[in-house]
């Protein structure tokens, strides 16, 4: 039996959903992405000023955004 | 090889956008018929063979029919009627062409006559009108549940349990039907009570009901007229248990981050078997399990899952049930998972509980080459897999895609009652998930190999929501410590270099 959504199927075989990150480097990515942010909002924590706060603030937020993600998935709960 | 994919995923999904999609329609958008409706008489059955299998915890039913126009233009409405305290327990009806039986189902909707009437109907679509005087092959098969009554209705703990189905010699029909038997199968030749009809109905006037080792014939039947009954009673031996699912709530959870698809099941289970007679004796259970004899409690489910399974859990309200064994799959080979209750199920008890697994996201989920459309394709319904077959009442199934995700679209061959769209929210939401929930009631266990197709557009703002207000939010934080760290609260004058 065929149905539209069936062909629809069919004609993306070769498009498997592939993750930037696999399951098996999730924690890698994580662990090293928050330990980044830890180091970055230490040196922060050392010498706030309003220059450090672009400098030093974005990518240690970002490396935490990120890392959140992938270290919440690697535990277990897929996000 | 590239161009060709797109072409016909392009081709495919443009068949799509303009007709009519969800095909299985909610079957509780019932037609409601005046009370002076009856059928019009424009068929007729040439000839009826029903065939009634009562090897598993819930009768079947197959109706193979030669269905006849007697009209003078084109029909294709057919209607089967059900006494409505019968239809309420029908499930899975399904209408072929016996001839075509690869063409699929036929298009099937239950129409009720208004609140006073006890007969409903199911009508269904031929899809193509019968021409005058033209004859069509049709198979119509459905299960029956909670239909079968243990008799007697309590036992001992090592009895043998037997069941009786009622049911009519005559099948359901809405028309004149001139020849017809009913086959009735039994699990084993232990019958022992039965109807015995008069032979003076039957037209070759022989015994009736016709035995054949562990199947009964009743009939032939000429020339019924619609709606006849004609109630029969079997009685037989049985002793499995009658598992029956009350309720079945299950989650599909998308991950895309993870590249996971993780699926929960919760069961509330009850076994329609026979009581107990006396008290449960746990000496006389455990001396009978070394010869593991027949008994009609439930001890164990086996749980087939696809392969690629991993991580699965069985909780129930206690907590972590031990007693259960998991054999991965490797390859192709479908992994295993073993469960057994805290306790022998016997008739009238339950036991509810909860098991889950993930699998890797790829083998389910493709992403169309036309933008940022995936589709997924996931069972059904999974469940166990037991010999005497298992029936839900009620199944509620949840897939839960990304966060952002919108133009959900689905199929499934499976009849569904109900199909809703909503928000899911958990962990590190700030919208909510998307959740396409799909109610099928009355389905049994051959259901279970039954696929869903779910299609959805997903951008790729939309996926980086999450680590997007994380990021805002810690960064907010860093903004506040340094404007905090930067008021002067010292007391007394400034000191001026």
């Amino acid at each position: 039996m065929s149905s539209p959504l069936l062909d629809v199927w069919e004609a993306a075989a070769s498009a498997p959903f592939s993750p930037a990150i696999g399951k098996n480097t999730q924690f890698t990515v994580g662990f090293v992405l928050l330990a980044i942010s830890l180091v970055l909002t230490t040196v922060f924590g050392m010498n706030r000023s309003l220059a450090n706060l672009p400098v030093l603030g974005v990518p240690a937020s970002l490396a935490f955004g990120f890392g959140a993600v992938y270290m919440i998935c690697a535990v277990g709960v897929y996000v | 090889m590239r161009p060709f994919p797109l072409v016909s995923c392009i081709a495919a999904l443009s068949s799509f956008a303009c007709a009519e999609l969800n095909l299985s329609e909610p079957l509780l958008s019932k037609q409601v018929l005046p009370r002076t409706f009856t059928p019009p008489q424009v068929f007729k059955n040439a000839n009826l063979v029903r065939t009634m299998s009562l090897d598993k915890a819930y009768p079947r039913e197959t109706i193979n029919v030669i269905i006849e126009n007697i009209d003078s233009k084109p029909q294709s409405e057919y209607y089967l009627p059900f006494d409505s305290s019968l239809l309420s327990k029908v499930g899975g009806l399904e209408v072929r062409d016996k001839k075509a039986v690869d063409k699929g189902t036929f298009k099937v909707e239950v129409v009720g006559i208004d609140a006073q009437s006890s007969t409903e109907f199911y009508l269904i679509h031929l899809p193509e009108p019968l021409a005058p005087a033209a004859q069509q092959t049709i198979s119509i098969s459905y299960a029956v549940l909670s239909s079968l009554k243990p008799v007697p209705t309590q036992l001992g703990q090592s009895d043998k349990q037997y069941l009786q189905y009622t049911f009519s010699a005559y099948a359901p029909s809405a028309y004149l039907t001139e020849k017809q038997r009913t086959k009735v199968k039994f699990p084993n030749s232990d019958v022992p009570d039965y109807t015995t009809l008069p032979a003076d109905l039957n037209d070759e006037n022989k015994a009736d009901p016709q035995k054949q080792g562990s199947s009964f014939t009743y009939g032939l039947y000429n020339n019924v007229p619609a709606g006849a009954q004609q109630p029969v009673s079997v009685r037989y031996e049985f002793t499995k248990p009658l598992t029956h699912a009350t309720l079945l709530e299950r989650d599909i959870e998308v991950s895309h981050w993870g590249g996971n698809l993780a699926a929960e099941e919760r069961y509330w289970l009850v076994n329609q078997g026979a009581g107990l007679k006396n008290h449960f004796s746990r000496v006389e259970w455990q001396k009978q399990s070394y010869l593991n004899p027949p008994t009609f409690a439930l001890k164990g489910l086996n749980l087939p899952l696809a392969p690629g399974a991993v991580d699965p859990y069985f909780t129930d309200d206690i907590g972590n049930v031990s007693t259960s064994k998991f054999r991965p799959g490797s390859g192709k080979k479908e992994a295993f998972l073993e469960l057994k209750p805290r306790y022998p199920v016997f008739g009238t008890w339950k036991y509810s509980f909860r098991v889950g697994w993930n699998a890797h996201l790829s083998s389910y989920l493709r992403k169309l080459s036309t933008g940022e459309t995936y589709i997924l394709k996931v069972p059904f319904l999974e469940g166990p897999r037991q010999i005497e077959g298992i029936s839900y009442a009620r199944v509620n199934l949840r897939v839960i895609l990304p966060e952002g995700a919108k133009n959900v679209r689905f199929s499934t061959t499976v009849p569904i009652v109900d199909n809703s769209t909503s928000l899911h929210k958990t962990f590190m939401d700030t919208l909510g998930r998307t959740t396409l929930s799909l109610t099928a009631i009355n389905l049994v266990d051959e259901f279970r190999d039954r696929e869903l197709l779910v299609t959805y557009d997903y951008p790729w703002t939309a996926g980086y929501r999450k680590p997007v207000v994380i990021t805002l939010g810690i960064f907010a934080l860093f903004a506040v410590t340094w404007v905090l760290g930067s008021i002067d609260t010292s007391i007394g004058k400034k000191k001026v270099a």
